[in-house]
């Protein structure tokens, strides 16, 4: 690794302007745990880095009167995972969230470098996308609240210009009715990053989908909204048959990933399958019918 | 690029020590400190060779930095020991069950266990094999760690997949 400034602003406003101030070199950084990697292997080396650790405020879990959620950037894996009201809540944030990397790493890793950083291998960006998700930002003294389909931008880029930090993600209360799943896959060790992962928030009429939102991550270079699947949803009975004509219309209406973890065909095929499980999964929790150990 | 002064509280001893602002914890763990049974390993956050105890739960000290430990309790596996000041409880059972062979991945899988079993005191078979989830081990599998920890926790060694 390449030696750089080490630098320890206490205030979001310093980390904004010393980022600025130190020109393209300059990286913020929460934990580190994915910074380091990069810059281990000399991908990245960055001439100063800023660090979050004395900026205080950004770690927290607040719900409103509402059951709408903030969590702040540096809110690490594991403090989401072992929150109950997240548990109760949003079911799909807790079984997400500890299955992120391995337990050091969620003891070490913040929510906010898991998004900034939008490594495409990862769980939470897919499922906040599902949640229909907003970061809030700040660039100097100015914030910003960005929906979260806007803030994935390509490979490992956002939306946030140079010195822009993340400060907490937003998520809306389901409306009654409403259940959300997130389904992880992988072919390899559970531990492995993600193959395919799958968000999956309906709100349900009876038995019928009345509205329907569906994400897929780690498959696609960022993670996408599957509108064609959503439309496939929408309106229909929530049948195994319906949930597959979902599947393959996620399969038919994104490039997937070409890679060492599997075949773009390969994700085709498994994108039905997951999806089709995702929203049976999501029958079931909407049901109560749910078995434990999913 | 300048050498920062910094101190490492580690297994409750304060070490003032200087370093590059690259210098990874483990690095200055092990050479810094002389405290060589935290291991090096992947190097990469993967097989946990490397994980030690940050004020009480298990980190993996490749992917920090020495700056990033400032202020911290850190324990190492030298930290470890019984009420007799012998083998802690842990090690006692891994060694009694041997759940190692070539000892490598053996510290950072006990400082694991200790942090696993603090938060979880009685774990079943299936939490015990998660909470492993960032340990590799290469040489002997993992049934005999999963009863080497049974027997830390106090309960019956039973395990169905010999």
């Amino acid at each position: 690794m390449r030696n750089f400034e080490w630098l320890e602003p206490d205030s979001v406003a310093d980390a904004s302007r010393m980022v600025r101030e130190n020109g393209e070199g300059a990286k913020l950084m929460a934990s580190g745990t994915s910074l380091l990697l990069l810059m281990r292997q000399r991908i990245f080396s960055p001439s100063h880095v800023v660090s979050l650790e004395r900026v205080d405020g950004l770690d927290f879990i607040e719900f409103d009167e509402g059951g709408n959620l903030r969590i702040g950037a540096r809110t690490k894996h594991r403090t989401i995972e072992h929150h109950p009201e997240i548990a109760a809540k949003f079911p799909m944030i807790h079984e997400m969230a500890r299955r992120v990397a391995n337990p050091q790493i969620r003891n070490m890793a913040t929510i906010g470098g898991n998004l900034v950083h939008n490594d495409p291998q990862s769980d939470p960006p897919a499922c906040f996308l599902a949640m229909d998700a907003t970061i809030k930002a700040t660039l100097g003294n100015e914030e910003r609240e960005i929906p979260i389909e806007e803030f994935f931008v390509d490979y490992y880029e956002t939306c946030l210009e140079p010195g822009e930090v993340l400060t907490e993600i937003g998520i809306p209360a389901h409306p009654v009715g409403s259940v959300g799943v997130y389904t992880r896959f992988t072919t390899t060790p559970a531990e492995d990053r993600p193959l395919l992962g799958v968000g999956m928030v309906l709100n349900m009429d009876d038995d019928t989908v009345a509205d329907a939102r569906v994400s897929l991550g780690a498959s696609t270079a960022i993670p996408v909204r599957a509108r064609a699947a959503e439309e496939a949803l929408k309106g229909q009975p929530a049948t195994e048959e319906v949930f597959a004509k979902a599947g393959q219309a996620a399969s038919d209406e994104v490039t997937p990933l070409d890679d060492f973890r599997g075949s773009a065909d390969y994700r085709r095929e498994i994108i039905k399958v997951i999806v089709r499980r995702t929203g049976m999964r999501a029958l079931e929790r909407a049901r109560g019918q749910e078995r434990v150990g999913l | 690029m300048k050498k920062r002064l910094i101190t490492l509280s580690v297994n409750g001893e304060e070490h003032e020590i200087a370093v590059e602002p690259r210098r990874l914890l483990v690095e200055a763990i092990r050479d810094d400190l002389g405290l060589t049974g935290t291991k090096r390993g992947c190097e990469s956050g993967v097989c946990g060779c490397c994980t030690i105890l940050v004020d009480g739960v298990n980190i993996k000290s490749c992917l920090m930095l020495a700056l990033q430990a400032q202020d911290k309790e850190i324990t190492t596996i030298e930290g470890l020991r019984g009420d007799d000041g012998g083998l802690h409880p842990i090690q006692e059972a891994y060694v009694n069950y041997g759940a190692l062979q070539c000892g490598y991945c053996t510290p950072g899988f006990i400082m694991t266990t200790k942090a696993f079993l603090d938060e979880n005191p009685k774990p079943n078979e299936a939490e015990i094999r998660e909470g492993l989830g960032g340990n590799l081990c290469r040489c002997t599998g993992y049934v005999k760690i999963v009863e080497a920890i049974q027997a830390a926790s106090g309960q019956e060694v039973k395990h169905a997949h010999h």
